[in-house]
């Protein structure tokens, strides 16, 4: 329409009758329009609320039943016109003004809080070395506060938004006026065109650095190439973690280089915290071996193929062994270009034929021919992957491997391995060491209740993050990072299982919520790999464990309220009544380290409030951006609850456990300064006491 | 009570017209004198005067207000009586004309009282001085320094006043003296003037002066009847108006005292005084007065301050239930007033309650707590009974029955806090939620919504971090992610649970596995899964034929809508059992094998 009007306004030029007319037909339209508008929205406006009233009576019908108070109607404002409020004014003037009236209730007051987000487990976070914003001091700006703020800023390298915008938004260059705008306040910087060179040459992204090509096309998709099994499985290997069994988790993700922030493996792609499997020991060297042919076309009826494979199992066993010992290390940290030299010349093979894409006339033309010529066979990519993957794990059990494959006859299977030449031997377990093992056990198992002691007894308060260790050369002695501060080797270590300073578990049979339980008296939670006896391990659907020292692990916490503190603030309220000594809730938060509780703490106590928990020397537990409700616990000198710092699995977790018998519905106190573990760095409300 | 007490004083103004009080003095007793009462011929009685006084309403002008004393008659009142009761015509009394009580004219009458001022001659005679001593209409306060002056010269001549003051009519013309009998205890008007000590009873606790009791049992005492005469009434019907009366007393106190408290109360008596003049005054005192004081002492300030309070009777202080037992007194306070804390110390001379905060106290609304936060009306726009927060009220609890006794209130060391602990218990106040602290309803109370393993933006913070990698493919994400949510979903802790857990995984995820066309992704995962030692081989195994029949079974869904091809039996197929289906056109080609042969029989050939 807007368009129209210029075309008439060409066409009869003199005719201002006709412009007029134009004028007004387009407001008119315009009218309509916004009228239409007016209207759709009142009847969209109405239409939402009947939604609304169906549904609350739908669900306080439901209610009835259930004997549920109901939720109050809101009086439809259908009719836009129930009450109304005039001002008038005292001049004639003016004309009233009437608005629509809307009467809003009270509601009662709740205290001051700030969000946060839900958690039942830690979470890791990095240090942040930039100060994501000022904290609020409220609306007067004290002298005493400015000189603080001052002093906070000076711990961080910057302040978010001090330096701009920092990705330029496009790589335009700007006008050349700008350009001669600085030259010309600025002539000892040099000339327009100097100054558009040298921001040429700032603003160039850095070209960024050709990485190996780690990242390998899906297996699953249309571009699978054929790669060696280090890389098919690096992904997988790299970003899991064996102590959460998730891929690139939340708790053990600490950077290797401080200040490292991103976490995309663009920028470092072979840094990863997560131990690679290869440097794990088998414990069970379970190979299955099908003696027996799985069909008609077995590759074991062909001749000497079952020999073959047999042969290469038994006998190259020493060699294999050490083969394995020396490609260990260097396997872990696979480098791209050690897969690739082997199989260069397959994959440009693999990947044209990945690229034909026309795999389906192959297909039929081979489930057509198979049983005369194998030779005929075309293997993908995918495939090729795919059977190194599977050869690493099932060996020359060919049968299982063209099982899993999927595409292709064992017989096939085989042949490819032959043209591989690379069967590998299968090494055989030495079946001396089992019954040796036991005995060795008892009789560690008591060396290590004597040494439990004895940590025990000359322990300094120092308590330090378990890190698993990893050397594979020597066994763990003073050197090991483990011993060195005190702490057992976990299941998660890359040393022996056998290992001297492992935690051997319990045997209890009864609760473990005595001293007699080893893992009790060293304020370890029973671990369900080496606990066997307790019940840490068993029911793993049910609540009733017999053994009661596995609570934080199994998060079998305590229904916890949230309400108006008796005392300051929020509190936390118990649904049901508790035991002495029984486990509440595990104190969750963000995992810091003690550098950054430093920087938090000092702006945590400006507020007067603080969720900062030591958790050893390391880290410290922060619940104030995530949490769970235990966080609303208050201090208390004469408290309900104590906390306890726990080893649970390899991390140490906060538990808070009943100090004295509670009822349901009291407010759950803890003392902020003291734990078992005397990991406690008082803060916040008890200094607002003290203030008091 | 007090609408009796109401209903007696219209009676009594109605009555005042015809009515006049008369008053017959028993007797006068000092005890400190005793030495002197020995040579008892010589002493016998005392002088007693009688005055009037109209306190009157303040005019602009007056500083005070002013006060009229009106003489009404002088007796001599035997001195230290036996006990034998005398006749009453014996005694000495006097009549008060109602007129008196009349509204005077000159000014505004606020307060009628009686003042008696006995003058003690000492070893003296003091007949003749008593003659001489006329006081017409004297101004209290003009009178006031030459009084003072006189006190002390009759001191010189061993002689003493006495006076005590009573109230008939209050401010309010509220008759304040009832038939009775009564014991006016008596102060030595040597210091304080008699204008300021209006109300002589009134104690002031600083030990100086005696407290009420004290003079009770040694303190000069005037004893004497008092009656309204002349009404026709029913005695029986007019109160007995209680005799002398401490400040807290109220007719109730007229009930005869339970007899467990007489034993009590002989502590308060004096030792020195003969047994049977004790029998006789609490005889005349017509009730046995609680010669048992119970000191409230308010402790504060971390026990290092304190107040302390007396009363002479066992009404409770703070809502004046009287509990007529110290027992009862204890018991009730204990009970109702759980704001405080009260330990019974034995005293002497009664009981000492300490009187403290009670840091434990829960003063929370014991209403539904649901009703404080709703909206204004809401809480009775309910039909009838709806569900709320479980609270329990011990109304009744009956721990094992001890003997009454008083030391169940003595301070206990251990267990303290055991007992001040509230009778309420349980869910007492409104909760909220924690994610956006809106009021929890009691519907709500049950499960605990914001406690999830996984919460959503755990959930979505591992995708978009998983999505972050740049150099990891497509496949692998979408096996990750899937593999994260379900390990965060059901929070598997222990090695041994991962053979498990890649079952439950494939029976989950089976079928977006396949949707999503992520086989051989998830085959690495497993194939991982087993280099890291956490799943046998067993377990991949079964993993992947599970996931190979739940791919079969899909695509049999979907072939079966359309036509259902000839079944084809090869073996071959049958060993390489599902096959991967990148393209669709081969769908129909490797179904023909899948659908055709049962799964019963691959495994049998298997």
């Amino acid at each position: 329409m807007d368009t129209q009007g210029p075309q008439t306004k060409k066409a009869q030029k003199n005719s201002v009758a006709w412009r007029r007319r134009v004028k007004s037909e387009y407001m008119r339209l315009r009218q309509l329009k916004r009228f239409r508008k007016a209207e759709k929205v009142k009847f969209q406006f109405l239409a939402n609320r009947n939604k609304i009233q169906e549904k609350t009576e739908m669900l306080n019908e439901e209610w009835k039943k259930l004997r549920i108070q109901p939720i109050p109607a809101t009086p439809c404002i259908g009719q836009l016109s129930t009450k109304k409020c005039v001002v008038e004014y005292g001049f004639p003037e003016f004309k009233s003004q009437t608005v629509m009236m809307r009467t809003l209730n009270t509601v009662a007051g709740v205290p001051f809080m700030h969000s946060w987000s839900p958690l039942q487990q830690n979470f890791m976070v990095e240090d942040e070395t930039f100060l994501h914003n000022i904290p609020y001091m409220g609306d007067e700006v004290f002298e005493q506060d400015e000189a603080f703020l001052e002093e906070l800023i000076d711990n961080y390298d910057g302040v978010h938004g001090d330096r701009g915008c920092e990705q330029p938004p496009s790589n335009r260059i700007p006008h050349d006026k700008i350009f001669k705008a600085i030259a010309s306040m600025f002539p000892d910087k040099g000339t327009t065109e100097e100054l558009k060179e040298k921001y040429k040459e700032l603003t160039e992204s850095p070209s960024p650095v050709k990485l190996p090509p780690q990242c390998t096309p899906s297996m699953d998709g249309p571009g699978a190439q054929s790669v060696q099994r280090e890389q098919s499985l690096h992904s997988f290997h790299t970003l899991f973690c064996r102590r959460c069994f998730k891929y690139d988790c939340f708790l053990h993700r600490k950077s290797p280089e401080p200040g490292r922030s991103c976490r995309s493996r663009l920028c470092s792609p072979l840094l990863s915290f997560h131990a690679t499997p290869n440097v794990y020991k088998r414990k069970i060297k379970e190979i299955r071996i099908e003696t027996e042919p799985c069909g008609l076309d077995c590759f074991m009826l062909l001749k000497g193929a079952k020999e073959f494979a047999d042969q290469n199992m038994v006998k190259s066993q020493r060699p294999r062994r050490r083969q394995r010992r020396h490609k260990q290390p260097s396997s872990s940290a696979s480098t791209p270009g050690e897969g690739k030299e082997g199989d260069s010349d397959r994959e440009t093979t693999s990947s044209s034929e990945g690229n034909s894409r026309c795999q389906t006339p192959i297909k039929l033309k081979q489930s057509s021919e198979q049983p005369d010529s194998v030779e005929a066979v075309q293997w993908n990519g995918a495939e090729e992957s795919l059977f190194r993957v599977l050869q690493g794990t099932y060996y020359n059990n060919f049968c299982s491997i063209a099982r899993l494959i999927g595409t292709k006859t064992c017989r096939q299977v085989y042949d490819f391995a032959v043209k591989e030449a690379l069967i590998l031997r299968v090494p055989v377990e030495d079946g001396g060491i089992s019954p040796q093992k036991k005995k060795r056990k008892h009789r560690l198992w008591a060396a290590h209740c004597r040494k439990i002691q004895l940590k025990k007894d000359n322990s300094s308060n120092q308590v330090y993050n378990y890190q698993p260790c990893d050397h594979p050369e020597h066994p763990c002695d003073s050197s090991c990072p483990c011993v060195m501060t005190q702490n057992f080797c976990e299941k998660f270590c890359q040393c022996n299982p056998e290992c001297q300073n492992r935690f051997p578990g319990c045997r209890c049979k009864t609760q473990c919520n005595t001293k007699q339980c080893p893992c009790y008296l060293a304020v370890r939670e029973c671990d369900p790999d080496l606990c066997q006896t307790c019940g840490a391990a068993d029911h793993w659907d049910s609540k009733n464990v017999s053994c009661k020292n596995c609570s934080i692990q199994r998060g079998l916490k305590k229904h916890l309220l949230l309400a108006p503190s008796d005392v300051a603030g929020w509190g936390t309220f118990i649904k049901d009544p508790v035991q002495k000594n029984e486990f509440i809730s595990e104190y969750c938060g963000e995992v810091i380290s003690q550098d950054e509780a430093d920087r938090r703490g000092r702006i945590y106590d400006k507020y007067l409030s603080s969720f900062l928990f030591n958790l050893n020397n390391d880290f410290v537990v922060d619940a104030t951006r995530k949490g769970n409700k235990i966080r609303f616990a208050n201090h208390s000198v004469n408290p309900n609850c104590y906390a306890k710092v726990v080893m649970v699995n390899g991390d140490h977790r906060i538990g808070i456990f009943a100090k004295r018998a509670i009822q349901k519905g009291e407010e759950l106190f803890f003392d902020y300064r003291y734990s078992q573990a005397d990991a406690l760095k008082y803060v916040g409300i008890e200094r607002e006491l003290e203030l008091m | 009570m007090l609408f009796k007490v109401e209903k007696m004083r219209g009676e009594q103004e109605s009555h005042t017209l015809a009515s006049h009080l008369q008053l017959t003095f028993t007797g006068f007793y000092h005890e400190n004198e005793k030495p002197s009462q020995n040579s008892e011929n010589e002493q016998n009685s005392v002088a007693l005067e009688v005055l009037l006084v109209k306190v009157c309403h303040k005019k602009r002008k007056d500083v005070s207000c002013p006060v009229k004393q009106v003489p009404t008659a002088k007796k001599q009142v035997p001195l230290n009586p036996d006990s034998s009761p005398t006749k009453p015509g014996a005694l000495p009394s006097l009549a008060v004309s109602s007129n008196e009580f009349e509204p005077s004219n000159s000014h505004m009458v606020k307060s009628y009282s009686l003042l008696f001022r006995v003058t003690w001659p000492g070893k003296r005679d003091v007949n003749g001085l008593m003659n001489g001593e006329t006081n017409e209409n004297i101004d209290v306060i003009e009178e006031f320094p030459t009084r003072k002056k006189r006190s002390s010269s009759y001191h010189e001549d061993g002689e003493k006043t006495f006076v005590a003051q009573m109230t008939v009519f209050d401010k309010n013309r509220r008759l304040q003296l009832l038939d009775g009998e009564y014991e006016v205890s008596m102060q030595e008007m040597e210091e304080c003037p008699v204008s300021k000590k209006r109300a002589t009873w009134e104690t002031i606790l600083d030990g100086k002066r005696l407290p009420p009791f004290e003079t009770f049992s040694q303190g000069p005492t005037l004893q004497f009847t008092l009656r309204w005469a002349g009404e026709t009434n029913d005695k029986s019907t007019a109160p007995v108006a209680k005799p002398l009366a401490t400040r807290n007393s109220d007719t109730a106190t007229l009930e005869s005292k339970p007899s467990s408290l007489k034993p009590t109360q002989a502590i308060a008596v004096k030792d020195s005084l003969t047994t049977d003049l004790q029998v006789r005054r609490e005889q005349i005192l017509c009730e046995p007065r609680q010669k048992l004081r119970i000191f409230y002492q308010f402790l504060y300030n971390n026990n290092t301050r304190q107040q302390t309070e007396a009363r002479d009777d066992l009404h409770c202080p703070w809502c004046t239930l009287n509990c007529r037992k110290l027992y009862s007194l204890l018991k009730h306070l204990k009970l109702c007033h759980s704001r405080f804390i009260f330990n019974y110390v034995p005293h002497p001379k009664g009981a000492r309650i300490d009187v403290s905060i009670n840091e434990c106290y829960d003063g929370s609304y014991v209403g539904n707590p649901q009703d404080i936060h709703s909206q204004p009306g809401f809480a009775f726009s309910r039909n009838g009974p709806v569900k709320r927060t479980p609270v329990t009220h011990i109304l009744v609890c009956r721990p094992k029955r001890t003997k009454p006794s008083l030391s169940e209130f003595l301070e206990s060391e251990d267990g303290e806090m055991e007992q001040q602990r509230t009778y309420i218990s349980g869910h007492n106040r409104l909760y909220f939620h924690s994610d956006a602290c809106l009021p929890l309803r009691p519907q709500e109370m049950e499960v605990d919504s914001e406690d999830e393993k996984d919460p959503e933006w755990l959930r979505e913070k591992t995708i978009t971090q998983i999505e972050e990698f740049t150099d990891v493919n497509e496949g692998e994400k979408e096996v990750m992610k899937l593999w994260n949510l379900h390990v965060m979903k059901y929070g598997f802790i222990a090695d041994n649970q991962m053979n498990q857990a890649c079952m439950q995984f494939v029976e989950k995820c089976g079928q977006q596995i396949n949707e999503k066309n992520l086989c051989r992704n998830f085959l690495l995962h497993l194939v991982s899964m087993h280099d890291f030692n956490l799943v046998s081989i067993v377990t991949i195994d079964k993993a992947m034929a599970r996931l190979r029949e739940m791919q079969q079974r899909l695509e049999k869904d979907e072939l079966a809508e359309k036509t259902s091809p000839a079944p084809t039996d090869e073996p071959n197929w049958e060993n390489g059992s599902g096959i991967e289906t990148p393209t669709s056109e081969r769908i129909s080609e490797t179904d023909i094998s899948a659908s055709g042969v049962p799964k019963q029989n691959k495994r049998q050939k298997l």
